[in-house]
């Protein structure tokens, strides 16, 4: 049952009260003190496990003074003339308190497992739309990009755009997937001691089987020791491939873009420098904003704007940082930073 | 060695006949299933060298599907992957599954992947002998060496089990779970473990021309590592 009205609730409590006592008031000299303080005790936790706690206290207060009032002789006046009636009383009084409080409290902890048993629910609903989105969207781009591949053979060069075409919908789709996931807070993480061997290898990975391949120099700071790391490699992975794949976007077609990793101050620094167009000191904060688009860059670039707001987010999210610094003799420096690990500390 | 066979397991049309299309220059045969109770059906009857595994598919979960088939056939099993995460792809390989490609692949891609397991399926019956050769590489099991160019590498102990491991799994993604079962006895896990990562900057360090551009040891992003495919 559910009243809607809180005043609905006070009379319907206190109405109750009333027909109890109006039921025991005939045989108030024949009743013990036991007899209508357990009758009063049942009004007051039905009404607490019902009306919440001010109106189980209200309740409580009134029965204490219903019982001494009309049913503790002298009847008919507050006076108590037996000395342990007041013991009765107080206890009586104390105990429909406490009951009322603890229903209460009981009723509060209820409601709030509630609320994290539907917000949980929320949230498998949105993994699985995600999981289900992502399935549906690439199913088609897959087909796409495989029937585009196999026109390759016939000699048409249009099919090498609609190939490149479906990889950067397939882009955009996992930027928008992303953003989603860390605006709602529950990306996976899997922090690892991690080396930058490997984690430059998988640059060169990624941008391997492209044209462009070649403007990428990757190196170590320092070759002869290892670099390591504490971070989710895949996290690291897709933040270092969004900044290389600007970096090769807004440099001029024949400039070198420069990746280089290393230890410094007890961080692991990796640098992605270009020689694109630069960024202005007031755009230096703003291009980490979702769907920031820069004046100077015209075109779209193909990508939904979230990139850099996505890679800072997924860099503070393994307790690192990723910031944008003027690049000597022109261009940008993208830097992250992530925890390093002394190679000491490896048995 | 006649030309094997393959089946396809989607319920998709078009990427069925696009992975059909693909295989096609390598395997005699490619059959199609479009749901996971006629795939595991048409292994049984057909006995495909190589099974490639859809993971949405609509009437059974890709882990189930990949186990029931593990049970009995010995086929390679590829599994195509949608999924954002890669949690998915690391309980298939557990599962029993060889590699995976994520979609939207690509053809080139896929091709290379099952011609992998293919020479998996095709060595694994036949005895070697004690020597794994890939490139300038070249194991001996029984005396326990590795040489680079006919030069002696030395290894730790760890390293050794490691690059064994990766090179009697060649071609197959094995999972970071997977290496350190097969690395680390049951016993020692913890500690060490955290370092698997370390251990193959380690032995790339050792193995690879440039340990930044490897040819041998391939790193597969939050699922695992896998050896290149050898001759």
């Amino acid at each position: 049952m559910r009243i809607r009205s809180r005043a609905a609730q006070w009379v319907i409590a206190f109405a109750l009260l009333a027909l109890v006592t109006g039921a025991l008031l005939p045989f108030r000299s024949h009743l013990g003190g036991a007899h209508v303080t357990l009758a009063l005790l049942l009004v007051v936790l039905a009404v607490s496990a019902w009306g919440g706690r001010l109106l189980g206290m209200s309740v409580a207060l009134a029965a204490f003074l219903i019982f001494d009032w009309l049913f503790l002789p002298p009847f008919n006046t507050l006076l108590v003339r037996n000395p342990l009636d007041w013991l009765v009383l107080v206890v009586f009084l104390i105990t429909s308190l406490v009951a009322a409080q603890l229903l209460y409290r009981a009723r509060a902890e209820r409601a709030a497992v509630e609320r994290a048993e539907a917000s949980r629910e929320a949230d498998r609903m949105k993994d699985s739309l995600v999981a289900s989105l992502s399935h549906d969207l690439r199913t088609p781009l897959t087909t796409i990009k495989a029937l585009a591949h196999e026109l390759q053979s016939v000699g048409d060069e249009r099919t090498f755009i609609i190939e490149e075409q479906a990889d950067r919908l397939n882009r955009i789709v996992n930027d928008l997937l992303d953003a989603a996931r860390l605006d709602q807070g529950n990306l996976p993480l899997d922090v690892q001691v991690n080396a930058a061997d490997d984690l430059l290898g998988a640059v060169v990975q990624h941008v391997a089987g492209r044209p462009d391949r070649h403007r990428l120099i990757v190196s170590l700071n320092d070759p002869a020791s290892l670099s390591l790391g504490r971070f989710d490699f895949v996290h690291s992975l897709r933040i270092m491939a969004n900044l290389v794949d600007n970096a090769l976007k807004y440099s001029p077609v024949d400039a070198q873009v420069e990746v280089s990793a290393g230890v410094e101050n007890g961080m692991l620094v990796l640098r992605v420098a270009d020689r694109g167009p630069g960024i202005s000191a007031d755009e230096k904060e703003r291009v980490f904003t979702p769907f920031y688009r820069s004046a100077k860059r015209t075109d779209s670039g193909g990508s939904a704007g979230l990139g850099l707001s996505i890679s800072r987010g997924l860099a503070e999210a393994q307790l690192g940082t990723l910031i944008s610094v003027d690049r000597k003799g022109g261009g940008t420096t993208f830097e992250l930073r992530l925890p390093a690990v002394e190679t000491d500390a490896i048995g | 060695m006649a030309k094997p066979t393959a089946l396809v397991i989607d319920d998709e049309d078009q990427i069925r006949r696009v992975v059909r299309r693909a295989l096609a220059d390598d395997f005699s045969h490619v059959s199609e299933a479009g749901t996971g109770v006629a795939g595991i059906d048409a292994a049984a009857s057909e006995k495909p060298d190589v099974i490639v595994l859809d993971l949405g598919l609509p009437d059974a979960n890709g882990i189930d599907v990949c186990r029931e088939l593990r049970k009995w056939s010995a086929a390679a099993i590829l599994v195509l992957s949608a999924r954002h995460d890669d949690n998915e792809k690391i309980a298939l390989l557990d599962a029993g599954a060889d590699d995976y490609v994520t979609k939207p692949f690509n053809t080139l891609e896929l091709k290379a992947r099952v011609r992998a397991l293919l020479r998996r399926v095709s060595t694994s019956g036949s005895s070697t002998g004690t020597i794994i050769k890939c490139g300038e590489l070249s194991m001996d099991l029984s005396a326990r060496t590795l040489t680079l160019g006919g030069e002696l590498l030395h290894l730790t102990p760890t390293e050794w089990e490691l690059v064994r491991v990766l090179m009697i799994n060649s071609g197959k993604t094995m999972t970071h779970r997977q290496l350190f079962s097969a690395v680390w006895p049951a016993k020692s896990a913890g500690d060490a473990q955290q370092y698997l990562r370390v251990h193959v900057a380690n032995v790339r360090r050792k193995i690879e021309a440039n340990p930044i551009e490897p040819q041998y040891i391939f790193t597969e992003p939050g699922v695992g590592y896998r050896f290149a495919s050898c001759e």
